[in-house]
């Protein structure tokens, strides 16, 4: 019924910046991915807070990794309840293994979703939101 | 498991949209029901506990339903909250409250729940999404429960060569259950098959629409007493034998392995604490937002060995005649999945198959039986165990 030929594209959500994890963000905005990285267990983790869940040690520092993974597991959504990813379906919702350990939830970009399989080599790219960018992955040799 | 304690009283609405009956309304609503089928009076019930309404309706919780339900219903409980475990909330209420019980602090205590569940398609999904992701780590990747629930299945599928189809006979499974409830959503509707939930429209992979639950609205009271008042009211009341809780994770990218998602390290506690093992169980109540549930969690209930939970449903034992009854009330599939409510279901049904009033589903063998539940993306998890005998 409207006169007006635009179509309003709703932008994606923009993550909150949490207290410690600045550092994620900035790397991130460098298309760089950095995990908090625990001194006592000599291992990073995901998602950035102010402990290591392993072993409370506060000790912490921010360590780059290589981007590279595997999908641990995945879904192609056919049908989404998001306004802003409407236009993106099927699109695919994944569970990263990185290979230095810890997982992430992000999409997988740049594939044929009926390609997508578990233990499906994948690498880190990112992604624009607002000002910001989040890490996303695509499938790589 | 020392003093005694059962499940005396049993009610649950009938799944459907209640347009008219807001969240507290539908509280009220399932006690007068419950007041209406049992000869309960005010001095019968010495603690309460509910749940907060309006939870599924996207956030605008009410978490002093107890005060206002205690001082409506005209009781002054000794025990009484507003608690909240998502689907394993009910399961919880009657641990807590068979703890409370058998220390001696009261004699019964009433567990009420009561769901709305938001149109999926009028921005529901979108703000369900949200209360179950993590709001910086996972809602910004479009989130979306059946494709979190999902990620289980793609997982089972590869580790086990599980099959869409395998899944499929679990709605096919509870929809033979249904038929035989009056309660059910589905009940008079057309039998399920393997082909039918193929052809029905996709939505997150493996899921097609009848994979998932029916979102609708409900809710149901659950009265825990000691042995003595629990015999007041029922010849054969169900008493409660085993329990377990395992608090496995918040956001389902978390979770240390999909595939041992905390639901048997709940079970394994209610089968030691109960002195039982899996073997014994007649039938199984398994909460089952989606055909994944009962199908992996089966196998982590100890029913099934590891990576049968396909085979299991495929061979017919779960449906009605089977050896291995499953949610034999229709399930969240086929009765209906009555939003924060939904964990009252299951353990209703396990009550009802026990105190043997469960009309024509009932089974000829119910001594004992399992009711597991959990909240959030499979987060946290609560396994029951009923019997006829204390």
């Amino acid at each position: 019924m409207s006169d007006s030929p635009t179509t309003s594209v709703v932008a994606k959500p923009q993550p909150q910046i949490s207290p410690g994890a600045e550092p994620f963000w900035e790397h991130a905005k460098r298309e760089e991915l950095f995990l908090p990285f625990c001194e006592a267990c000599q291992k990073p983790f995901y998602y950035p807070r102010r402990w290591c869940p392993s072993c409370f040690s506060q000790n912490l520092s921010w360590r780059k990794m290589t981007g590279k993974g595997r999908i641990y597991s995945f879904s192609v959504i056919h049908q989404s309840p998001h306004p802003s990813y409407q236009q993106d379906v099927p699109y695919v919702l994944a569970i990263i293994e990185l290979n230095e350990g810890p997982r992430l939830m992000a999409n997988v970009l740049d594939c044929d979703v009926s390609a997508v399989h578990i233990e499906m080599a994948v690498e880190v790219t990112f992604q624009a939101r607002g000002e910001m960018k989040i890490p996303q992955f695509r499938p790589c040799n | 498991m020392g003093n005694a304690v059962a499940i005396a009283a049993v009610s649950e609405m009938k799944p459907a949209r209640y347009p008219e009956l807001g969240g507290y309304d539908m509280y009220v609503e399932v006690v007068r029901q419950f007041l209406q089928e049992w000869p309960v009076k005010p001095s019968d019930i010495q603690g309460l506990l509910a749940c907060p309404s309006g939870m599924a309706g996207g956030g605008n919780s009410d978490i002093f339903v107890h005060e206002q339900l205690y001082e409506e219903m005209g009781i002054h409980p000794l025990f009484a909250d507003t608690m909240n475990a998502g689907g394993s909330t009910y399961s919880l209420m009657i641990q807590r409250a068979s703890l409370a019980i058998q220390q001696g602090l009261v004699d019964s205590v009433l567990c009420v729940g009561a769901g709305k569940f938001p149109k999926v398609g009028a921005g529901g999904a979108e703000t369900m999404a949200k209360m179950v992701s993590h709001e910086i780590y996972e809602f910004p990747y479009g989130t979306f429960i059946p494709a979190m629930y999902a990620q289980v299945a793609q997982r089972h599928m590869h580790e086990f060569g599980t099959t869409a189809e395998q899944f499929a006979e679990v709605a096919v499974s509870s929809r033979l259950w249904a038929l035989q409830n009056p309660q059910a959503a589905m009940y008079g509707k057309e039998a399920l098959t393997v082909e039918k939930v193929r052809n029905s429209r996709p939505i997150a992979s493996p899921f097609n629409l009848y994979d998932c639950s029916i979102p609708l609205e409900g809710g149901a009271a659950i009265l825990v007493t000691n042995e003595q008042i629990a015999k007041r009211f029922s010849p054969q009341p169900a008493y409660v034998l085993g329990m377990g809780e395992y608090h496995n994770h918040r956001n389902i990218h978390q979770a240390p392995d999909l595939l041992d998602i905390g639901c048997g390290k709940a079970a394994k506690q209610a089968y030691a604490r109960a002195g039982l093992q899996p073997s014994d169980m007649d039938f199984a109540q398994i909460y089952d937002a989606f055909t994944v549930n009962p199908l992996v969690f089966m196998e982590e209930l100890g029913l099934c060995p590891r990576g049968k939970g396909g085979e299991t449903f495929q061979s017919g034992r779960t449906r009605p005649g089977g050896d291995l009854p499953v949610n034999t009330y229709g399930g969240l599939l086929s009765f209906g999945h009555t939003g924060d409510a939904s964990g009252m279901s299951m353990i209703v049904e396990g009550a009802r198959q026990i105190m043997g009033i469960a009309g024509e589903r009932q089974l000829s063998k119910a001594n004992l039986g399992l009711v597991h539940s959990y909240g959030g993306m499979m987060s946290e998890h609560a396994t029951l165990l009923l019997g006829r005998q204390s």
